[in-house]
């Protein structure tokens, strides 16, 4: 080679660049400033000083493939331009954002891969944007996600957003009389702690059911309803943690109207009428005859219960609720189901 | 979307909204737990809670700490004061008490009596035997409210046997103190839903069974200092006024 070729190619060897090989084993090369632009890459050129040839090339975690690759080298080659304008890297962002989610989707996942925060960033809100305001199902179309949920799991967070402590302290009533006819099972002769559950329950009913004439009742009226009960059954137990559950109840009950729960105080005779058998049933014996049947009548009760519930629900129809269909499986639980799925218990 | 580490997918939840998070729980499995990550809550609660403020106990996680904010009002301030969240923004709500407020003859027994509700919120709520001049003021500094939003204030009262003297519209305002508000108006509302009158606002009944009527908005930016003033005031009528339980002020974000 005559000098002046040498000369030639001297001002292209000037510039530096980087050796990358992505994962589906091709090698690329980059200028060094686009690269350095990725924390990942400045990090192993610095740290292990890789990159400087063909057979030192960095690889590029699995993430980041080819079309990917070069996206990104073109988001960092107009960014690591330093006289750039906020405002013309703001169009510039703008315009680049504008793919479809798949691509977005990879493109989050290649830029985070390489700890390109700002892109990260930029992606992000994109993909948060698309998220918005859209229903479960639409966000599994557009993202292809497996509907992988059960029924109960899908229905949990709806509860939090439609406020409904009704079915909670259904729910709960339900949890209490299981654990009351165990109980019974299990002790047939000792007159045990009916009282206990009685009592928790009865909180439960009187709190529903002082909600009739005056709103929320707070700890002090609570006692009061207590003290009368006490009178009436003669025990005198006072269980904190339910009061103050209770308590906490009642704020987000304070949401619901409450003109349909007037309605709801009908079922105090009602559950007073359970409550009363059981009393008859503790003095004696209690035969296995008696439970199952004991246990028919409880749920026969409770899906009443569950059904005047469901009517009064449906009057105070807001913005947001829909009429609700409960269905009670064989354990005594109680599941709102909407759709379709209201069809088939 | 499924090779989104979880992480990378809480980031992006926690640039949505509350209620579009708790919609994401319903998605699929990978979706519900980013869901429920502290990340993304943490990301809701406000970054300063107000002097005085202590988590309440056993809440495991920030989400559970978020949902209590937003449906226990919390106590504040020798309990004159309550603190909560407004559910679809996280934003920062509050109620002061009667007590708090600076109520023209008040302390006098003649013509206020304070006593004790069931269903309200604080202790003692103030009760209008009779008054000629009615006067209801309070302030709260704006640092307690969430930056970059738009607050409106009410009223919040309710009925007492015979009420007497509110038929008409009385005034109502909200300034920020210190600033030149001789000139501001303040605006006429009416404490009674009379259906046709078509002047200023009126009053609303509350979930909670109370009524509220609106004194005014404004818009809490990053930086604003000071405090703001809102008040109740019918003075000018010569005759008077009876019947009114005042519970508080509550101030919450305006929703669109």
């Amino acid at each position: 080679m005559s000098e002046s070729d040498m000369a030639i190619i001297k001002p292209d060897m000037m510039k530096s660049y980087i050796w990358l090989e992505t994962s589906d084993g091709s090698i690329q090369q980059v200028e060094q400033e686009v690269a350095m632009f990725c924390p990942m890459i400045c990090h192993q050129v610095l740290q292990k000083g890789a990159g400087s040839s063909k057979n030192s090339a960095i690889s590029l975690p699995h993430k980041v493939n080819p079309p990917m690759l070069s996206l990104i080298f073109d988001y960092c080659r107009f960014h690591q331009l330093p006289g750039r304008s906020n405002k013309e890297r703001k169009v510039y962002d703008e315009k680049f954002m504008r793919m479809d989610t798949k691509r977005l989707c990879e493109l989050t996942s290649a830029a985070d891969s390489l700890q390109l925060k700002p892109l990260v960033d930029l992606t992000s809100r994109a993909l948060a944007r698309i998220i918005e305001g859209k229903s479960p199902e639409e966000i599994r179309e557009i993202f292809h996600l497996p509907d992988d949920l059960t029924e109960e799991e899908k229905l949990e967070p709806l509860k939090n957003t439609m406020d409904d402590p009704r079915i909670r302290l259904l729910n709960r009533l339900y949890a209490k009389k299981r654990k009351e006819l165990k109980e019974r099972a299990k002790l047939k002769s000792i007159e045990v702690e009916e009282r206990v559950d009685e009592r928790s329950v009865d909180d439960l009913l009187s709190f529903i059911n002082g909600r009739d004439h005056k709103g929320v009742n707070t700890s002090k009226s609570k006692k009061k309803n207590k003290k009368r009960k006490e009178h009436k059954n003669g025990t005198c137990k006072v269980f904190n943690k339910d009061s103050h559950n209770l308590h906490s109840k009642q704020r987000s009950v304070e949401e619901t109207s409450s003109s349909s729960l007037g309605r709801v105080s009908n079922l105090h005779s009602m559950e007073d009428d359970i409550f009363s058998k059981k009393a008859e049933f503790e003095d004696g014996y209690i035969d296995d005859e008696i439970d199952p049947a004991l246990k028919e009548m409880l749920d026969r009760e409770v899906e009443e219960f569950a059904r005047r519930l469901n009517s009064s629900w449906v009057l105070s129809v807001g913005q947001e609720r829909q009429p609700v269909h409960f269905s009670i499986n064989g354990n005594g639980d109680t599941r709102r189901l909407t759709g379709p799925a209201a069809r088939h218990k | 979307m499924n090779n989104l580490p979880e992480d990378c997918i809480a980031k992006i939840l926690s640039l949505t909204t509350p209620r579009d998070v708790c919609r994401s729980s319903a998605v699929s499995r990978c979706f519900r737990s980013a869901a429920d990550t502290d990340h993304v809550w943490n990301h809701f609660l406000p970054s300063e809670f107000p002097e005085g403020f202590r988590a309440p106990e056993g809440l495991p996680t920030k989400k559970h700490l978020f949902f209590s904010l937003v449906h226990n009002p919390l106590l504040l301030h020798g309990s004159q004061l309550s603190f909560s969240l407004e559910r679809s923004t996280g934003n920062k709500c509050y109620m002061m008490a009667a007590r708090a407020l600076n109520i023209t003859w008040g302390h006098d027994q003649r013509y206020w009596q304070w006593i004790s509700l069931p269903d309200a919120r604080f202790k003692e709520v103030a009760a209008l035997k009779m008054v000629w001049w009615l006067d209801i003021t309070g302030k709260i500094n704006i640092n307690l409210l969430s930056d970059d939003t738009l607050y409106a204030a009410y009223l919040v009262f309710k009925w007492n046997l015979d009420p007497y003297g509110f038929r008409q519209p009385v005034e109502a305002s909200l300034v920020l103190a210190g600033t030149e508000h001789d000139d501001v108006q303040p605006s006429m509302v009416s404490l009674m839903q009379n259906p046709g009158s078509e002047q200023g606002q009126h009053a609303e009944l509350r979930s909670d069974d109370w009524y509220e009527v609106e004194l005014g908005q404004f818009f809490k930016r990053r930086g604003d200092m000071g405090e703001i003033e809102m008040s109740l005031k019918e003075t000018k009528r010569p005759f008077e006024k009876k019947g009114l339980i005042v519970h508080g002020i509550e101030i919450r974000p305006v929703l669109p």
